[in-house]
This record gives structure tokens, sequence and C-alpha cells, in this order.
């Protein structure tokens, strides 16, 4: 598995099969856990490289990098979470998403595959944690074996504190 | 009425709105796009990086390109120049529509139509223009009957003129009407709480009460102005354009209000500031004074919260630490005899900003904050600096008004 360009490329190509694109996830690891995000909404995935910290933004906001002339915070994903900080390595990488118009970059500790996940075989995440309003899962999907967990990715971004699912984070 | 209607259209207009370009100035950009590819190449492939030892040919190749780079972003910031006359062929057609509302006869005189402007900023631009206008028209200008009798032309002159002054546009709007009240305005200002009853601010600092929201001396609203809102478009509008206003009058004899507004968004003249981990652009125009403060003119009010004052000379100057401010977690804050502090412009009054370190003087291109970042205070944006860093653009208007 390289952590370089190949995904973005693989997604252009599926970017031409419309009818799929929906249910495609890009998957990475933090810690154990497999999360996913929608693949729509994936520009690019790029090393770690050097961050400039800014002033006056949440904790899990590290900073930003200069993209070829485009300026995009970096969330470190952990933090979000509520987990605690990892060293990045050569493995850690940058998952670049665009959300209503605006880059964000995901600092995750290693970038997966993309998966295709029918709708039917995600569980709605609805109910859990227990909190009301909207949550940060938006499901989970059975690959085989495995579980990928489904972020709402508009949640990520958003400024409300989470309160994370005990049932998700242990 | 017809004006809201074009000002929807503007809004819409300005999202994804279509640029005439002369073709020369396209072709001009793609001759440097040319160069700076074979320069790139020169630069790259110079035979002196294949030893150490000498470096001549490699620093040659590497200025030249550093010249073809400047060219190129000069040529690019050109595409997006207009001439002024876009918003005042418009603003003309509105002076026969404010004659009819005013029965007042007004010849517009324009001067300096060609003055070149960013399209961006020219499209920001008919609101808070035709909004002096109609000020101009409305309360400077007299009645024919008052004008007779002062011994001026019948017809009121208004005179929209702009050039261009180092890196800013000017654009005065001046009429030979009957100057502002000085009576009225401090009057109604000391109402406001404005000013103390036993206060007498100068002409030029009272002036600036009339752009206060809600400010109004007319007696009667009428259709053109006197609302007091107008100067609200006008203050916001200016704040986003990082420009600002002076007003100059004479009783009697006229008023003028001058924007001072920067030719192009694009690129910013800033110095760079180190303030711990972060990294900060001040715009030049803003840079009052950069200080290395003796223990002597340093100062601290334990009563006022740890607030700390510069003593500059004659004057004793706020200062307002950036890391406060920001609410990084409080370190014991340096003192302020061992930063070196950057004496800002904040609208009339000047605050204190100390650093770490001051690095350079850069032409940065700046960015909005968006997503995320839209939340971070007193910032107009991010500036990518030539290095590829990014730096926070200060606002020091909205830092001195910080909460903090």
């Amino acid at each position: 598995m390289t952590k370089d360009q190949t995904v973005p490329a693989e997604a252009e190509t599926l970017l031409h099969d419309d009818d799929n694109i929906d249910n495609m996830y890009l998957t990475f690891a933090i810690g154990k856990e497999t999360y996913g995000v929608p693949i729509a909404v994936v520009t690019e995935i790029v090393g770690m490289q050097r961050i400039m910290t800014v002033p006056d933004v949440p904790r899990y906001i590290k900073g930003v990098i200069n993209l070829r002339g485009k300026v995009i915070p970096l969330m470190d994903v952990r933090l979000r979470f509520n987990l605690e900080e990892r060293a990045y390595d050569d493995r850690t990488v940058i998952i670049v998403l665009e959300l209503s118009g605006s880059p964000v970059g995901l600092i995750v500790d290693r970038v997966s595959e993309v998966l295709e996940i029918a709708d039917d075989h995600i569980d709605s995440a609805r109910g859990m944690g227990g909190g009301e309003g909207q949550g940060l899962v938006e499901g989970l999907g059975r690959v085989g074996e495995n579980v990928a967990i489904i972020l709402n990715s508009a949640m990520l971004v958003s400024d409300v504190e989470l309160s994370m699912p005990e049932a998700v984070s242990a | 009425m017809s004006a809201e209607v074009e000002t929807v259209a503007d809004k819409q207009a300005t999202a994804g709105a279509l640029l005439r370009v002369s073709s020369q100035k396209i072709s001009r950009l793609m001759d440097l796009v040319g160069e700076l590819s074979l320069s790139v190449t020169e630069t790259v492939n110079s035979p002196d990086l294949d030893h150490t030892g000498d470096r001549t040919q490699f620093e040659a190749a590497a200025h030249r390109l550093n010249m073809i780079v400047r060219e190129v972003q000069d040529a690019a910031t050109e595409l997006r120049l207009v001439p002024v006359d876009e918003v005042f062929k418009r603003l003309k057609r509105m002076i026969r529509e404010m004659e009819r509302q005013t029965g007042k006869r007004i010849s517009l005189e324009v001067i300096g139509a060609d003055t070149a402007i960013d399209k961006m900023v020219a499209d920001r631009l008919y609101d808070p223009l035709l909004h002096v206008l109609r000020n101009s028209a409305d309360h400077g200008l007299e009645q024919t009957d008052e004008r007779i009798a002062a011994g001026k032309p019948e017809k009121g002159v208004i005179t929209l003129s702009a050039a261009q002054v180092g890196s800013e546009v000017q654009i005065v709007v001046g009429d030979d009407g009957r100057g502002l009240n000085r009576d009225k305005i401090l009057n109604i200002a000391r109402k406001r709480g404005l000013y103390g009853p036993d206060e007498e601010p100068e002409n030029s600092k009272l002036w600036k009460v009339i752009f206060e929201p809600g400010f109004s001396t007319a007696e009667k609203v009428s259709n053109l102005s006197g609302r007091g809102v107008g100067m609200d478009v006008l203050n916001t509008t200016m704040r986003d354009l990082r420009g600002r206003i002076a007003v100059d009058s004479t009783e009697g004899v006229g008023t003028q209000v001058s924007l001072h507004i920067p030719v192009s968004l694009a690129f910013l003249d800033c110095i760079l500031l180190r303030q711990g981990t972060h990294l900060f652009a001040v715009p030049v125009e803003d840079i009052f004074e950069i200080v290395k403060p003796g223990p002597e003119s340093c100062m601290s009010i334990s009563a006022g919260s740890r607030a700390e004052m510069l003593r500059l000379r004659e004057s004793h100057v706020p200062v307002c630490r950036l890391e406060t401010f920001y609410g990084d977690s409080l370190p014991d804050l340096v003192p302020l005899s061992d930063t070196v502090v950057i004496v800002l412009k904040a609208g009339s009054r000047l605050i204190a900003v100390p650093v770490d370190e001051v690095l350079d003087r850069q032409q940065v291109v700046m960015k909005p904050l968006s997503g995320v970042l839209a939340q971070v205070r007193a910032s107009w944006g991010c500036a990518l600096l030539g290095t590829g860093e990014v730096a926070l653009v200060l606002d020091a208007e909205r830092l001195a008004a910080g909460e903090n």
C-alpha cells in the first residue's frame, strides 16, 4: 500500500461511473479502527508536509499547509475524536476534502483503500451515543468480515463539540 | 428604487462575473509564461549544479527567473485592472435622477476616469460612491435660491475624481455646496456621547463622526438620503476593500469626501512578523512605527487587568499582545523591553503589538479565510509568502477593538 497519489487517480477513473460514485468510500485508519468518507468529497491525498500554525482555531486544527497556492487547514482526526495525539510518521497522510466549497485536510494514521459499500450494507448509526441531533458517525458499513465507520464529513468541520459515542471509540 | 434592483444584480454578477480583457494583455502574459518555462529549465539544468564550487551561472539564472516571475505577477494583476470609468458612467446616469428628486440643478464633472483599478474593487465601489454622491446632492448642495443668495452659480457642481497615488487609488467626491456645519454636527455628536460637552475636537476628527452608523443631521428624511443607513454600506465596503475615508470641508465653500483604496486586492505589500510559532503579516500602510522599547518606555497597569502601555514620545499607546488576544495558553509574557513593538494605525488610534521578530518586507498574495478558518478573528486573510509559508494578515482595527 503506497500512500501517494494512486488513490485519486483511481477515484478519477471511477468518477466516470456516475451511478456508483455515491457508494464509493475512501477508507483510512485511526489506530485500529477503519473509517470511511464518501469519495465524492475527496479531492486528493498528499503526504505529510510542513504545517504552519494558526492562532484562534480549535485544538484539533493543527494549522495550514500551502498546497500549490491553496491554503488548506488541517484537522488532526485523532484530536477531533478526543483521542490521544500520536507522532506523525511516514505513513501519516493528509486526505484533502472539499466540503461546502471550502477545503479541509484530514490528518490520518494511514490511508487504506477505496471501497464500494452498497446502501443496504450500511447500518444506520442513528441513536448511537445517545446525543440529540446529528452525530459524527453516519453509519457502519459492512465489508466482508470488517466494518468501516462511515463519517458524516459535514459534521467533522462543524463547530459542535463532540461527545464521541463510547461504543465507537472503545 | 431602480438602484436597489441594480444592487442585487451587482452581487450576483461579482460571483461568477465575466471580465473583458484585451488580447494584448493576454498575449503578454502568454509570452511571459513561455519565457518562464525556459528560465526554469535553464535554472534547473544549470551546469553549476553538478559540482560544488562556482555558482555564478546558477545565480544569474535564478535571478533571471526571479525577474520573470515578478513580471508574470504584474501581468496577471493587470488582467483584472479596469478603468474606474466603468463605475463613473453608471453614477453619471444617477445624477439626472437626483436632480429630479431634489429639485436642484447639478452638473457632474469627472476627472481621471481612466485610472485603473481592480475589477473586484470596481464592482464594489458603485454602492458606496452612489451613497456619497446622494449625500452631496441632498445635503451638500444648497437649493437654487440659497445658492443665488450666496452669490454662487445657480447650478451646483459635484466633482468625481480619481487618481492613483502610490499603490492606492484616491476617489474624491467634492461639491461646491454649503459645507459641513460644525455646530450642528458637534451638537449631535455630543448628544450621542461621542464627545464630552467641553471637548472641541479638530475638524478633521469631528467630520469622521458623519460615518458613524445612524448618524444623520438631516432634519427630514428624504427619498435620497438622511436615513443614516447608507453610511453603513460605505463603512462595510471600505473595510472589506481595506480602504480609508477622509472628509474635508469648508463652510460655505463645499465638502470633499475622499476614499483611499488599494489598487489591487490580489497583492499586498506587507511586513512579516513572527510571534511564537505563528507568522503574521501587516499591510505596510497600517504601520505607524517599529520600535525597540527600552525598559523606561514600558509601563504596566496592574489595576487594569495587567494592561500594558508603551510610551511613545509624548503619548501612551495601549499594548495588544497577540498571544493574549488569540487566547493561546497564557505563558509568562516576555517583558515588553525584550520584544520588538509594531505600532499600528487602527483608525484614528494607535495600538502597540509586541512580536518576537520582524522578518521581512514582501509582496504577498492574499487568500480569504474560509471553512474552519473563517472563525479566526482580526484577520483579513491568509498571505502566501514567497517561501511557500502562510502568514495571517492582521486587521489592526479589529485587533484594537478586540474584546480581550
